[in-house]
Order: structure tokens, then C-alpha cells, then sequence
């Protein structure tokens, strides 16, 4: 009873964050899981939009402020240039992982445009295309016709890499979720995921929970 | 163009996420307060103190504008006792308890909420709240102790009542509990499911690579024993349990 008191004076007492830090919280998080998981996760596109915006207004400010040469100025124009350069390696090193899934498992995320935004499904095209067409002129196009496919399913065995999807990752719990089964050598096994928990486990475990934010990537 | 490095977070990295901490500065001069990208700041007004993320307190104290009043757990007496915990016999498996953490604010989102909706995204470190400041909880470490220590003995080590004291006890501490972790590395297994409870930022960026490997490693060399229990498995279910030759048996002993 007294639990349910506090939580709901918490709730209601607490002050709201502001909504720019609340995306700097978002961006950071979806950094470090899109740096730390094996697979694309979907892709936050109000959040980016959003961002990008802020950064271009603030590019903008500066530019204004460095007319003026009044030395306070001057040190509040060298910590927003500090915060600049921050947020453009939080997204510059966001999308950079990205692109690196994207290289890697071209094929693979050709068949799921949902992941990816507008411009990466155009890098995607075009990735595909230059590589294909480079490997036909070197050596794909002295085999044999019905050797020359790149996604060949035949025999039961796709050409096409998929990335692993059982990969270890250290995770974090944020909110109670329950059980999540885990695969033994002998048995399967179900273990309670608690609010504060650190555990490394299976990315397959794990994936649906982070993308629901109840867990996430450490 | 595409990042080159293998999943996982490097040291630098954990140290840049860290500077985005919380901690308490001492301001010398007046400064209004700033529209950052990431939340308006406080105005300065010295003396009072005023929390700010760590990157700009460094900033400030490098150019002699402010000094950083050093969190309530890296003093003496508190890493002490946090070292005596930790080298006690009996706690040989557990790392000393972390910060506690609030009740979590946010609850899971709905169906058609995207990705990181902010309705659903609860608070972890290094936006935790009163993690580094002056007001943190005094008797635990939070997440990203060593680095915060490290950066803040580095650069504002005159703050600091007894700096070389500090520096030694993070040091101990860091030793006491890598070598806990490398003592639990003989429980890795393929499953995974390992806990790994208040363990820091830096500590798992070190064993990070280790542990990821050899829990891969171990998942590749059982997989085919693995294969082979889910199929059996699966033909039980669907054949319902008349199909096993055990039950066979024990009806012919019936007889």
C-alpha cells in the first residue's frame, strides 16, 4: 500500500524532463544498441528527423554569434561548439554502424526495406548494384549460366548471409518483464528478467525485449 | 565510411558516454545560463553550486572558471569501506552493490508506438539522477565509477581532499574486482544467461571481447548436440507420446 502511495507521488510530483533531453537519452541509447547488436535495429526516424533539425538550427546560431567578437561570447560560442561536436559523433557514429550492417548483409536487407530509412535504402541500391556489376565484369560472368547467381537457394543452402542471430550481448534490465527462455547444452531453461539485472544472453532472446525498450544494450 | 570496429563498445567510447554524467560544479565566475542541444543549463552564479554533465565542468575547470565538487562516493573513507566489502571472503562471488535505482517511470509501449517512443524510454546511466553529484547516494558505486574517477583525479585532482589516497584505493578496488570477474569466467556458458550484477562500464568493456568470444565459441561447438535435442523434441510434440519405443516397453512388461 505504501509502495503504491510513493509510486504514485513520484509519478505525479516528478518534473517532466525537457523534451531535448529526453532525445539526447534516445539518441545515446539507440547508439549504443545499434553499435552493440549483431543485427540492424529499426530505425528511429521522428528522433533523427528531430535531431537533425536541432543540429541545423544550432549551426546556424553559431555562425550568427561568431559575427560578434565579445570575449563572454566567445566562451559560451566555444561550449556550443564543444556540444556540437558531441552530437555530431553520437549520430555521425550511429549511422556509420549502420552503414557497416547495411555493407556486410547487403542481400540480406534488401528483402527488409522496413529497417532502413529512405537514404539507406538508396545506399543499399546502389551498394548492391556497383557490386554486382563488379564481380559479373571480373570473374561471374566466365562461370557457367546457372552458377552466376548471387542469391542462390539451391540444395537447401542460401547464398545469402544472414547475420548471426545468436550472437552474446551484454544487456541491461530497465522494467520487469518476466520470463525469457535460454537455450542450454541439455535443456531449455526460463530465467526472471528484474528491473537492474545484468546479464549476457543470446541476441535472440533478448531482441524483441529491446525493441520494446524494456532492456537494453550495455 | 562504415565503421570498422567488431559490435561492442570500445573504452573510449564508454568514456564519452560517461562525460555525459551529471556532476556538481563550484562556479568562480558568472555565466548565464545556455539553450545546449541538450537541455537549457543553469546560470552560474558563484558560489552557489550548480550540477552540469561532466564534459562542460571539465571544459570550465580547464580554463580556471569553476571547480568540481568530487561525488560523495569517491572520498576515502566510503572506497575504503567498498574495498573492505569487496575483499571480504564472503561476498568472493558478488560485486558490491550499485546505486539503487528508482522505480521505473515508464511503462512498455503500445502496439504501433516506433522505435524509442519517449513515452516508453526509462532513464539508465548516465542519465540517472544524483549519480556523481554531490547529493549521490554515498554508500555505492554507480555504473561508470572508474572513469569518473579517473577523469576527474586527472583533471581536478586539487579539489580532492587526498587525491593519491583516492587514486590508490581505485586502483585497488578496480583489481579486487577484475579478478572476480576473471574467477567467474569458469561459469560461462553456451546458454549465456550469466548475471552480472553491478558490474561498471569500464569492467565490461574489458571482458567484453573475452567473454563474447568464448560464449560464441562454446554456442558453435555444441550446436550440433543442440540441433539434435530440439528435433527430438519437436517429434515428440507432434507425434504425441505414443511414438516413444520407452512407453513401448513398459506396455509389453504390463503383459
Amino acid at each position: 500500500m505504501d509502495d503504491d502511495i510513493a509510486d504514485i507521488l513520484a509519478s505525479v510530483s516528478a518534473p517532466a524532463l525537457p523534451v531535448r533531453t529526453l532525445d539526447l537519452q534516445a539518441l545515446t541509447r539507440a547508439w549504443v544498441n545499434e553499435r552493440t547488436a549483431p543485427e540492424l535495429l529499426p530505425y528511429p526516424t521522428d528522433l533523427v528527423d528531430r535531431v537533425m533539425e536541432r543540429i541545423g538550427k544550432q549551426i546556424s546560431t553559431i555562425e550568427e554569434m561568431s559575427g560578434t567578437m565579445d570575449p563572454q561570447a566567445n566562451f559560451t560560442l566555444v561550449i556550443l561548439q564543444t556540444e556540437l561536436e558531441r552530437f555530431k559523433f553520437l549520430v555521425r557514429s550511429f549511422l556509420r554502424a549502420r552503414i557497416a550492417k547495411i555493407d556486410t548483409y547487403t542481400l540480406h536487407y534488401a528483402t527488409l526495406p522496413s529497417q532502413l530509412s529512405p537514404l539507406e535504402r538508396q545506399y543499399l541500391q546502389s551498394h548492391q548494384s556497383l557490386i554486382s556489376t563488379h564481380y559479373s565484369t571480373s570473374f561471374l560472368s566466365t562461370f557457367p549460366t546457372s552458377l552466376q547467381k548471387l542469391d542462390d537457394t539451391a540444395g537447401g543452402i542460401s547464398m545469402v548471409d544472414k547475420p548471426d542471430e545468436d550472437a552474446a550481448v551484454f544487456c541491461r534490465v530497465l522494467r520487469d518483464t518476466g520470463n525469457v527462455e535460454i537455450q542450454g547444452i541439455s535443456e531449455v531453461a526460463e530465467i526472471e528478467m528484474k528491473r537492474g539485472d545484468v546479464r549476457v544472453l543470446r541476441w535472440s532472446a533478448v531482441k524483441e525485449a529491446v525493441e520494446r525498450g524494456d532492456v537494453e544494450l550495455i | 565510411m562504415a565503421l570498422p570496429l567488431p559490435p561492442g563498445l570500445t573504452p573510449s567510447e564508454v568514456g564519452f558516454l560517461c562525460e555525459m554524467e551529471q556532476v556538481t560544479i563550484i562556479p568562480r565566475q558568472r555565466l548565464d545560463g545556455l539553450e545546449l542541444l541538450g537541455g537549457p543549463t543553469e546560470p552560474l552564479r558563484p558560489p552557489f553550486p550548480v550540477p552540469l554533465p561532466l564534459w562542460l565542468a571539465l571544459l570550465l575547470k580547464k580554463q580556471k572558471r569553476a571547480d568540481i565538487s568530487p561525488p560523495t562516493w569517491l572520498s576515502v573513507e566510503v572506497l575504503t569501506q567498498i574495498l573492505d566489502f569487496e575483499m571480504d571472503e564472503r561476498t568472493a562471488e558478488l560485486f558490491s552493490p550499485s546505486q539503487d535505482l528508482p522505480a521505473p517511470t515508464t511503462t512498455a509501449p503500445l502496439d504501433g508506438d516506433p522505435y524509442l517512443a519517449h513515452d516508453a524510454l526509462e532513464l539508465s546511466p548516465p542519465f540517472l539522477k544524483d549519480a556523481a553529484t554531490s547529493r549521490a547516494q554515498k554508500d555505492a558505486l554507480p555504473y561508470h565509477w572508474n572513469e569518473l574517477g579517473h577523469l576527474l583525479l586527472t583533471h581536478a585532482a586539487d579539489n580532492f581532499v587526498e587525491p593519491d589516497m583516492v587514486r590508490k584505493l581505485l586502483r585497488d578496488l578496480r583489481e579486487v574486482r577484475m579478478s572476480k570477474l576473471r574467477k567467474g569466467f569458469k561459469v560461462l556458458d553456451a546458454g549465456a544467461g550469466t548475471q552480472l550484477n553491478n558490474v561498471g562500464g569500464m569492467e565490461i568493456a574489458e571482458v567484453r571481447g573475452f567473454v563474447v568470444g568464448v560464449v560464441d565459441g562454446l554456442r558453435r561447438l555444441n550446436h550440433s548436440r543442440e540441433e539434435s535435442r530440439k528435433e527430438r523434441e519437436d517429434e515428440e510434440r507432434e507425434n504425441g507420446i505414443g511414438s516413444s519405443s520407452y512407453r513401448d516397453d513398459e506396455d509389453e512388461d504390463m503383459l
